[in-house]
């Protein structure tokens, strides 16, 4: 650090923050926590992005008008979430364009879980359920942070989520109360997605080497394991009081912490995903590239009329 | 590469009797195409009655910082002197929006509405204050009145018409779950 001003700058900003202050654009902040914001919302944004495959893909196939609305509705705030968070990214100096970029050519990171195939309509209610309900509670937390414009960004999210997850468990509800088939279907799709939900809390504690220093300067005010706990004593009891069960043999209610616990994610499965090597990875990457050629004549009709007025 | 339009600053009115509401930003080749992303962004849902949007360019902020150190800003006394409107931050607490509209001010260039603009609202609590010439705001029309008012009857939209915490708790007492 060659600022002799640093160490003063940096517990004035610290000091801020334990005031409760939100850190805003423009004000001074440690080149660390601008990296770290910029890597977070950017993914966060991405995610949101990809977010919108898994389940686009059943709007057609909807079983009747209202959960067509609902679902169209649901897709379009995925949409709404991506450019909200996008907004919050560039306001710390990175472009739309770089973020969309390293999207497009397969450099960002997204959430794994969209990794995953949807091979059923049930499977849209275990998303809204299992997968809005986990993001919920990351980004309740994230709606904490002491970064104005990710802080604004989370609690605008947090207010539309609610109404994702309840459609989604709205139906797992239904199809646990129908005929054998349409609880075997509901099954199946918790079968799918409860892993891969839990895995979207990120790595293990232990294997989170950020969240030290995320956790001071109030980016983040819980841990993974912390809020995938939640989780966890929220959703099992609630699944099994429908008739349904979680796909883990070893989920036991612990008497002596008052916790569910099962047995360990599969590590090796996380990483894989994350680096790439899911079972959509490519897909979703080349769904992206073709929405973004398809809209190319979209922008460029606009640009060129605003040039023809202007 | 993707080729990045100019970014709207968007300001959203809830109420009639409302202030505008700085909620975030969209990118548009021009102010009408930026109400439409707006819309598309920021009034999904009720309640919206109106959006200004404001090219990013055309804003001069002052932060807490800049304000709390006094830093003496250029402020070019020539030119010929001209309405801004002025916004500020409020509060410190958890929030959805960044900075309300607070009224207009006269002054001879944005920098210098900025410094009036905190002169003027001393009873305004301005953290943040943003300044833009009032002729750089589009405001919705008129005729977006009715796109707004749809969005109120989308109640599949609102988590409140979901009712799964009350049919999860008579599933757990062993009663019917259907509403
Ligand atoms: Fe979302
Ligand atoms: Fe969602």
């Amino acid at each position: 650090m060659d600022d002799p001003t640093y160490d003063t700058r940096l517990a004035e900003f610290e000091t801020r923050i334990a005031r409760g202050e939100k850190i805003e654009p423009g004000d001074w902040m440690p080149d660390a926590y601008r990296k770290q914001l910029i890597r977070m919302i950017s993914q966060h944004a991405n995610s949101e992005v990809v977010g919108m495959l898994p389940e686009g893909a059943w709007i057609t196939r909807a079983p009747n008008l209202r959960r067509k609305m609902v679902l169209l509705a649901k897709v379009q705030d995925e949409a709404g979430h991506g450019q909200y968070l996008y907004h919050a990214a560039e306001t710390l100096g990175i472009s739309r364009d770089e973020m969309i970029d390293a999207l497009l050519e397969g450099r960002a990171k997204y959430a794994s879980v969209f990794n995953y195939p949807t091979l059923g309509w049930a499977d849209v209610a275990a998303i809204g359920w299992l997968v809005d309900g986990a993001a919920i509670m990351n980004q309740t937390m994230l709606a904490h942070c002491s970064y104005g414009p990710y802080s604004r960004a989370m609690v605008r999210i947090c207010a539309e989520e609610g109404f994702h997850k309840k459609q989604g468990q709205e139906m797992i509800i239904r199809y646990s109360q129908g005929t054998p088939a349409q609880k075997q279907m509901a099954q199946e799709a918790i079968d799918r997605w409860w892993w891969p939900a839990l895995m979207m809390f990120g790595p293990h504690d232990s294997d989170s080497p950020n969240t030290p220093q995320l956790m001071r300067w109030g980016i983040k005010t819980r841990t993974n394991d912390e809020l995938r706990q939640e989780f966890l004593d929220e959703l099992v009891p609630g699944i099994q009081a429908l008739g349904l069960s979680v796909p883990d043999p070893e989920m036991h209610y612990d008497e002596a912490t008052g916790h569910w616990v099962g047995r360990e994610i599969d590590w090796d499965e996380f990483w894989r995903v994350i680096k790439g090597d899911g079972p959509m990875n490519a897909s979703r990457l080349a769904a992206r590239r073709k929405a973004h050629e398809d809209g190319r004549w979209v922008r460029e009709a606009a640009a060129a009329y605003a040039q023809a007025m202007g | 590469m993707t080729d990045q339009w100019p970014r709207y600053e968007v300001f959203k009115q809830d109420r009639t009797d409302g202030p505008f509401r700085n909620v975030g930003s969209v990118h548009a080749p021009d102010a009408e195409l930026a109400l439409m992303n707006a819309r598309n962004v920021f009034a999904r849902r009720p309640a919206c009655v109106a959006l200004w949007v404001v090219p990013d360019a055309a804003i001069a902020r002052r932060t807490a910082e800049q304000l709390a150190a006094g830093d003496a800003v250029e402020i070019e006394d020539s030119g010929d002197s001209g309405r801004y409107a002025v916004f500020s931050k409020q509060s410190q607490r958890q929030t959805m929006t960044y900075v309300d509209y607070v009224g207009e001010v006269t002054a001879r260039s944005v920098e210098a509405a900025l410094q009036t603009a905190a002169d003027t609202f001393t009873d305004v609590p301005g953290i943040v204050w943003w300044a833009c010439p009032v002729e750089a705001i589009t405001a919705s029309p008129q005729s977006d009145l009715p796109g707004f008012e749809a969005a109120t009857s989308k109640l599949f939209r609102m988590p409140n018409q979901y009712h799964t915490v009350f049919t999860m708790q008579k599933i757990r007492r062993g009663e019917e779950g259907e509403e």
